[in-house]
């Protein structure tokens, strides 16, 4: 536990990092919040027609959109499945990226060339343009929960990211494999799965750190993107990109300001996300220090 | 040289191959029967089994997978399961509006990127070294769609400065019969000054919205590859030797910088080619973008496995391009690596 102090006091020194953990600190308020906001995610207000949209007021702080649901708090739900979304395509990522990186870095020879001619080929699409295949792929009429409709989105977002994850530790494996206490290790006929665990991922984990807390960002972004395109659940989900595409078609209107909620929680979370990351990098790296 | 180009081309057939076997089997794994989709949900058997038949949905997969090669091969991907025109025609029209949207957004990121990375590194903790730092963050954390909406809002709804959609023939150039989806080069290459004056400006926001994206990482890489040369040896020397700082910069450092300027650019296709779907929706752009996110939403089959191919294909041969002219303006490359 001491080993971590420091990391974390590194980590304060740093502008950039203070102002992202603020901001990643404020977006999870947000979401533990969302069920004090004055009104219900799916609960509409007020009559029919023209008379649904109204301008921020006391009783609806940011107003509420076309279909009468007050925007203030579906962007506080927002926060929710935002950090689910970016949190749990990290963490499938990495589920897949990290033992494929380490076969591919410890094994070498056949298995490595196979792994990483698979992450050629992955990467090789735009990834925009694979996550919409891939969500597509995982859509069912039958979704009910909102959780069922917006993990096709959330499984897209991770399949697009598991390459970095599995190249990243595959570059981090190959540079402690010739080590002398990875030898000593061997030496003493220690089986393969513990030194794997033991003596060579904890020696990975820095970079590992750093990108999944510039992949939450990047996740939480590109979601948003896919869930903007319609790919994701529909409009009565309150979900960031879905409320930006329901703006969008008040944009000539005088609705037009709907557009800024959303998109700001978007940008503050993702920007949050890479401050972290890039103060991680700054504070994990030896050469800095 | 031009073995060297000949090996890297050799090297992507494989990689195409493996890259049409992923998206045909993406696309034949999609929920639900094609033909239903097609001719609808309450359609008749025997119009549904007469459409298998056609499709070849009766033959064995890696057949199928044959035949859809055969026809990528020859650019026929069959007919639009809506509107029954040919896919691949469709699609050339289409790729022509990208391919100018995203050729404006890379040389207007290209040019404005090199300038504020060269400024900023020539004067470290200037405004225009702030200015730089401020769109690297901007450029990795706003959303492209959410720019382009607020262009949007603020040149095309409240100042009526620039139009935000309308990318059509008749719309552009009313009276011009063009032959190409370049609706801007065309005009250009016709004369016809003032359709093109009007493309140009139809292309204002989109291209600026999809530009921030390669901005943000062609400034930071201009800088840090600025400020890595000027550390070296011959500049001390250029300088030395009485040598204006406009000429050191222009003729010694610049070209140098030049070098992991043009890769990083190259690499940047990915991300912009994925931000071009986006932004092509905000804009309705009618380019692949929108036409991929369409088909996706309707499981328009033919058009998906068309679009997703051709965007991979030139996101590989874009790379490739790349690859070799960095062979070409480095020289010290030249020289065959040994195997």
């Amino acid at each position: 536990m001491s080993a971590r102090r420091p990391l974390l006091k590194r980590l304060l020194r740093d502008r950039g990092a203070r102002v992202g953990l603020v901001l990643v600190l404020l977006v999870v308020l947000m979401a533990a919040v969302a069920d004090l906001a004055p009104w219900g995610p799916k609960q509409r207000d007020g009559g029919l027609g023209e008379e649904l949209r109204t301008p921020p007021s006391a009783t609806h702080w940011l107003g509420t959109d076309s279909a009468g649901y007050d925007v203030f708090s579906r962007v506080l739900h927002g926060a929710r499945l935002s950090l689910l979304t970016g949190l749990l395509a990290v963490v499938l990522s990495l589920a897949v990226g990290v033992p494929a990186g380490l076969a591919a870095g410890w094994c070498g020879g056949r298995v490595d060339g196979l792994l990483m001619r698979l992450t050629d080929v992955l990467l090789a699409f735009p990834s925009v343009v694979l996550a919409i295949a891939i969500a597509t792929l995982f859509e069912r009429e039958s979704a009910r929960s909102t959780f069922e409709r917006v993990l096709p989105v959330i499984v897209a977002v991770s399949v697009v990211s598991v390459p970095s994850v599995a190249r990243q530790v595959r570059a981090s494996v190959l540079q402690v494999r010739p080590l002398e206490y990875i030898t000593a290790a061997r030496a003493l006929g220690y089986p393969t799965s513990r030194i794997l665990l033991r003596h060579v991922l904890p020696n990975c984990l820095a970079p590992i750190l750093v990108l999944s807390t510039l992949g939450v960002g990047s996740a939480i972004l590109t979601a948003a993107g896919l869930n903007f395109l319609g790919l994701g659940p529909e409009a009565r989900v309150p979900e960031w990109g879905v409320m930006l595409s329901g703006a969008k078609s008040q944009i000539t209107t005088a609705e037009q300001w709907l557009v800024l909620p959303p998109g700001l929680a978007i940008a503050a979370t993702v920007l949050g996300f890479n401050l972290l990351g890039d103060g991680l990098r700054r504070a994990l790296d030896p050469r800095s220090r | 040289m031009l073995l060297y180009a000949l090996r890297r081309l050799l090297l992507v057939v494989p990689l195409l191959l493996a890259v049409s076997l992923l998206v045909f089997a993406l696309v034949s794994a999609f929920p639900g029967d094609p033909c239903l989709i097609k001719l609808g949900q309450h359609a008749p058997t025997p119009a549904v089994e007469r459409c298998h038949l056609e499709l070849g949905l009766d033959k064995p997969w890696l057949e199928r997978y044959g035949d859809f090669l055969a026809g990528a091969l020859r650019l026929d991907f069959g007919r639009d399961f809506f509107t029954s025109e040919d896919v691949g025609a469709v699609m050339a029209t289409k790729l022509h509006a990208t391919i100018e949207l995203a050729f404006a957004a890379l040389l207007l990121a290209w040019l404005l990127g090199t300038w504020l990375g060269t400024r900023s590194a020539l004067k470290p903790g200037g405004w225009s070294d702030f200015l730089g730092q401020v769109l690297a963050l901007g450029g990795t954390s706003i959303p492209v769609f959410w720019l382009g909406m607020l262009m949007i809002v603020l040149f095309g709804v409240k100042l009526e400065w620039l139009p935000f959609t309308g990318w059509t023939a008749g719309e552009i150039g009313p009276g011009v019969s063009y032959s190409t989806g370049f609706l801007f080069f065309e005009s250009l290459f016709r004369g016809e000054w003032a359709a093109a004056g009007s493309a140009l400006k139809h292309l204002v926001l989109p291209a600026v919205a999809l530009a921030t994206i390669p901005l943000a990482v062609i400034t930071r890489m201009t800088r840090s590859a600025m400020l890595e040369e000027l550390g070296k040896d011959y500049v001390t020397t250029a300088r030395a030797k009485g040598l204006p700082e406009r000429l050191v910069v222009g003729r010694h450092v610049r070209r140098n910088v030049l070098i992991p300027v043009v890769t990083i650019t190259g690499l940047q296709l990915g991300t912009l080619l994925s931000g071009a779907v986006l932004t092509e929706t905000v804009f309705s752009w009618p380019g692949m973008g929108t036409h991929l996110v369409q088909a996706a939403l309707q499981r328009n089959y033919p058009v998906i496995t068309a679009a997703m191919l051709l965007f991979t294909v030139i996101f590989v041969l874009v790379n490739l391009v790349v690859d070799v002219l960095y062979h070409l303006i480095d020289p010290r490359l030249r020289t065959p690596r040994p195997r």
